[in-house]
């Protein structure tokens, strides 16, 4: 019935009368315009006579893109931009958040980006980050590896909170002695709004690109919930704690490797043994990564099926419990089943690599202790030390894709990237804070 | 005084009131909290561009000052979505019903689809940069002793948090009041004088209590003025402390407007603060259109037929229509009417203490307590419904004469256990044997003389009218 498009000024008749404004969209059988007043109303269409075009109205866009200038003696740093809430608009069409902006954008709405270096930027996907697939890791890293290549003294990739965890270890594992640092940026607050900390983030990471000689893969998020402090943090140690603070990332088994402080742009080191700039580090980039690998989560009441669906996965795994655990131990009738759960994993760990992490995130896994985690043991799961599950997944999906099974099973619990800490200090812990 | 008319005045009132409950988008308290805060945090907003591009001059204006914001709250009274920690609940139901029900009263279209929309703000005032608003209804109005009044707008938004320290370096803000629904009641031009801005903005708060369900008390409801004047340019005043200073402050607002054009100065569009001496300050520059766009967090909401019907059925009568069916049913005049009517007992009262007159029980309830006050010096505000209730049981038992309730009452709000054993009745023959014995004692003396005898005596106990009788039968 209607062939407005956005933008156009509509006149809206209906029984109890004319309501003028600009037209925003028609979805669940109602129409959407914006009034003069500035509120969007939505119109029944059953109460709707007819629509009029009454003129055409300016373009719903943001027009922000700029043309950037490079000014000598600044560093030049790439924007990589993969999507997520740090580059979202509204889209008017569904009401939604969305991310799709060009990257020149983000320079456009952080001006104060442009004194600190000079911006290039490259998309290397536009989505959100839970649909995020392992070739768009690969993709990423050989992505990095062209910018390494022309030279530039550090890169900013824009990523989406929920998974960048995952893209954060991947990332680490796949670069190879990295010369430049590469930091992951993202904002818990789309950047649409007042209260956004993508700006603070993005002027977070650019200033520590641009200040120190730390190289490498990094996480750059809000210390707290305050707008005061940023925290670099390792890409293998760092998980999302929380739905939605600015502060949802947390490090887990380790310290933050910097604090950069927002009002007077002091960067503070807290990780003293980080990794620094080096002529003689070459990238080599080692983008291998299995496909079949699969992460699954140990719960009470768990049936056979649940571990036998893994079947041909080259990779899994186990997010147990404590120390951990998986209920594989029959001390009663009514636990008989989990004699059948222990075949299962016994029958994947012949022909997959199955690897033990815990799900109480903090702490390290020790399955000698129980003589649960003495059978799986038995059975060929490997301990997976104090990596975060997500990490070990990743690492485990890296593995495969870049050595034999037999190196896959030596180096899953030797610490390659900071992933796994020989010593958990006590006070190690930050996540006192929520 | 000024010709209005001929100065062009044109005035509208956008009236601000808060609803009881729980907050418009989250399950905290709705309460002025005197709670010592036990969160502080600092945080920075940034002017973004709205839906059109265009980054809005209000926007601007609060960015260049370059401040930050600290916010602090009690953890009782804020959660993480006050502190723009996590994302907008559903919409709080009973406060959209209440907004409804306004908007039926102001006899207004209701919308189909509601949108709330974030109306950029980065005074700092509210934590995620935007205030939540949407609108209800439209094209409503009130009748007012000058005729129609339009009301063109019908809101229902979030209240902002209160700022409670400036300094030039960063306003500090308490969070217990942000996110309070507040019913923004905008009205069209028609408002003919500053008197009539006042009559508006008084039948308006009068429609707002008669649902019963909003906010009572300073503060909770506030009018923001716009005016302007041919030569002038449009004023929003805000931050009025009271209804009757408003024909004052539109006044010198005029005055002001007219002695900058005498001297050609142009004057911009702004928002200006009543000051208390009623004169006006300048506050910020007038907001574009360009601050609204929409809360994506929250679903559109369709406002379905039946829904309204179902609160059309049970609109409650206006204050003033109840005013009136008080005075008539319990004849009672229109002051003691206009105080019980907010009353939650009175009527509750009236059915259950069957002996006594309706009008003695909106004495006891309303005038009693004021002459207390006056005559003791005793404050009554400590008089709860349980006292009130005591005296009105004893009174309809006939335990008590209406002589005593003054006293017992005074003795109620100085804290004391109400006693009635001074107080009992004495009944009629003794009373009667009673005033013969003073008589007989003092002969000679006027009616007046004894009656002053036998109250001294027996106030409290004894109906005055029935001494006067006795009185009349043995005094000549």
């Amino acid at each position: 019935m209607i062939l407005h498009k956005p933008g156009d000024k509509v006149k809206v008749v209906t029984k109890e009368g004319e309501k003028e404004g600009i037209f925003i969209s028609e979805e669940n059988n109602s129409v959407f315009i914006k009034l003069d007043n500035g509120y969007n109303i939505g119109i029944g269409k059953k109460e709707i006579k007819k629509i009029e075009k009454t003129g055409e109205g300016k373009k719903l866009e943001i027009k922000h893109s700029i043309k950037l200038t490079k000014k000598k003696g600044l560093p030049n740093i790439t924007i990589l931009h993969t999507g997520g809430t740090i580059a979202s608009k509204v889209d008017y069409r569904t009401g939604a958040v969305f991310a799709s902006f060009k990257p020149e954008d983000l320079i456009g709405m952080f001006p104060e980006l442009s004194e600190i270096a000079n911006f290039d930027s490259e998309l290397v996907a536009s989505m959100f980050s839970e649909d995020m697939r392992f070739k768009l890791y690969s993709l990423m890293a050989k992505d990095i590896e062209k910018e390494v290549k022309k030279g530039v003294d550090g890169i900013i990739l824009t990523h989406g909170t929920d998974t960048m965890g995952y893209s954060a270890a991947a990332l680490a594992f796949m670069l190879e002695d990295l010369p430049i640092p590469v930091i992951i940026v993202g904002s818990q607050r789309s950047s649409d709004r007042g209260s956004s900390d993508a700006g603070i983030n993005l002027v977070c990471a650019a200033e520590f690109i641009a200040k120190t000689d730390f190289v490498g893969v990094a996480i750059c998020m809000h210390e707290s919930m305050e707008d005061k402090t940023c925290a670099i943090m390792p890409p293998c140690k760092t998980r999302k704690l929380h739905s939605s603070r600015r502060d949802a990332f947390k490090v887990v088994n380790d310290i933050i490797i910097a604090r950069i402080n927002f009002e007077n742009k002091k960067i503070e080191f807290i990780k003293k043994d980080y990794i620094r700039k080096d002529k003689n580090r070459k990238l080599k980039v080692k983008e291998g990564i299995e496909e079949k690998v699969a992460l699954l989560k140990i719960h009470p009441n768990m049936h056979p099926d649940q571990f036998k669906a893994l079947k041909g996965y080259k990779g899994i795994v186990l997010e147990g419990t404590g120390l951990g655990h998986a209920p594989v131990g029959v001390p009663n009738e009514y636990c008989k089943i989990n004699k059948e759960n222990f075949n299962a994993i016994e029958e994947l760990a012949k022909n997959s690599v199955v690897v033990m992490a815990s799900q109480t995130l903090f702490g390290r896994v020790n399955m000698n202790v129980y003589s649960t985690g003495r059978d799986l043991l038995k059975a060929g799961v490997i301990p997976g030390e104090d990596m975060l599950p997500e990490t070990a997944f990743v690492k485990l999906a890296w593995l495969l894709g870049n050595y034999k099974k037999d190196e896959v099973k030596m180096l899953i619990g030797k610490n390659l990237r900071g992933e796994i800490n020989e010593r958990i200090e006590p006070n190690t812990s930050e996540i006192k804070d929520f | 005084m000024l010709n209005y008319e001929k100065l062009g005045f044109k005035c509208g009132i956008e009236a601000h009131q808060q609803i009881e409950g729980l907050k418009l988008f989250c399950s905290c308290p709705t309460i002025n909290s005197t709670k010592e805060p036990d969160i502080k945090i600092e945080r920075r907003l940034r002017a973004v561009a709205g839906e059109t591009g265009e980054i809005d001059i209000a926007a601007r204006h609060e960015m260049a000052k370059g401040k930050y914001f600290i916010y602090e709250g009690n953890s009782e009274d804020v959660c993480n979505v006050e502190y723009d920690s996590e994302p907008p609940h559903s919409i709080n139901q009973n406060a959209l019903d209440v907004a409804l029900e306004v908007a039926l009263l102001l006899k207004a279209k209701i919308v189909d689809v509601i949108q709330v929309m974030r109306k950029t703000v980065i005074d700092g005032s509210n934590t995620g940069g935007f205030q939540r608003t949407a609108l209800v209804a439209m094209d409503g109005y009130i009748e007012t002793s000058k005729g129609k009044v339009s009301i063109p707008t019908i809101c229902l938004e979030e209240e902002a948090a209160q700022k409670i320290e400036e300094t030039k370096e960063y306003t500090k803000f308490r969070l217990d009041r942000l996110g309070i629904p507040l019913i923004e009641i905008g009205t069209g031009t028609e408002i003919k004088n500053p008197e009539h801005a006042k009559e508006v903005a008084s039948i308006l708060g009068m429609m707002l209590r008669s649902t019963g369900k909003v906010k009572r008390g300073l503060g909770t409801i506030r009018q923001d003025v716009n005016i302007s004047i041919a030569k002038g340019a449009r004023t929003e005043i805000k931050g009025f402390q009271e209804l009757k200073s408003i024909p004052k402050v539109i006044e010198y607002e005029v005055e002001r407007q007219l002695n900058e054009t005498k001297q050609n100065k142009k004057i911009e569009q702004t928002v200006r603060k009543a000051e208390p001496n009623l004169t006006t300050s300048f506050l910020r520059p007038m907001p574009g259109a360009a601050r609204m766009y929409p809360e994506t967090d929250i679903p559109v909401i369709k406002i379905t037929k039946e829904r309204i019907e179902e609160i059309r059925k049970k609109l409650p009568k206006l204050l003033t229509e109840k005013e009136k069916d008080f005075e008539k049913k319990y004849k009672i005049n229109n002051e003691l009417a206009k105080e019980l009517i907010s009353h939650e007992k009175f009527e509750d009262y009236i059915g259950k203490f069957k002996n006594i007159e309706p009008q003695q029980i909106a004495n006891i309830l309303i005038n009693i307590p004021k002459e207390i006050k006056t005559r003791f010096d005793v404050n009554t505000a400590s008089l709860t419904d349980e006292n009130f209730e005591e005296v009105l049981r004893y009174l309809n038992e006939g335990k008590i004469a209406k002589e005593a309730v003054i006293e017992l009452l005074t003795e109620a709000a100085k804290g004391k256990k109400v006693d009635i054993s001074k107080f009992k009745t004495i009944s009629l023959g003794n009373l009667e044997e009673e005033i013969k014995e003073i008589i007989s004692q003092k002969p000679g003396l006027t009616i007046g003389a004894y009656m002053g005898l036998a109250m001294a005596k027996y106030r409290g106990k004894v109906d005055g009218k029935k001494v006067m009788e006795i009185l009349k039968k043995f005094v000549k």
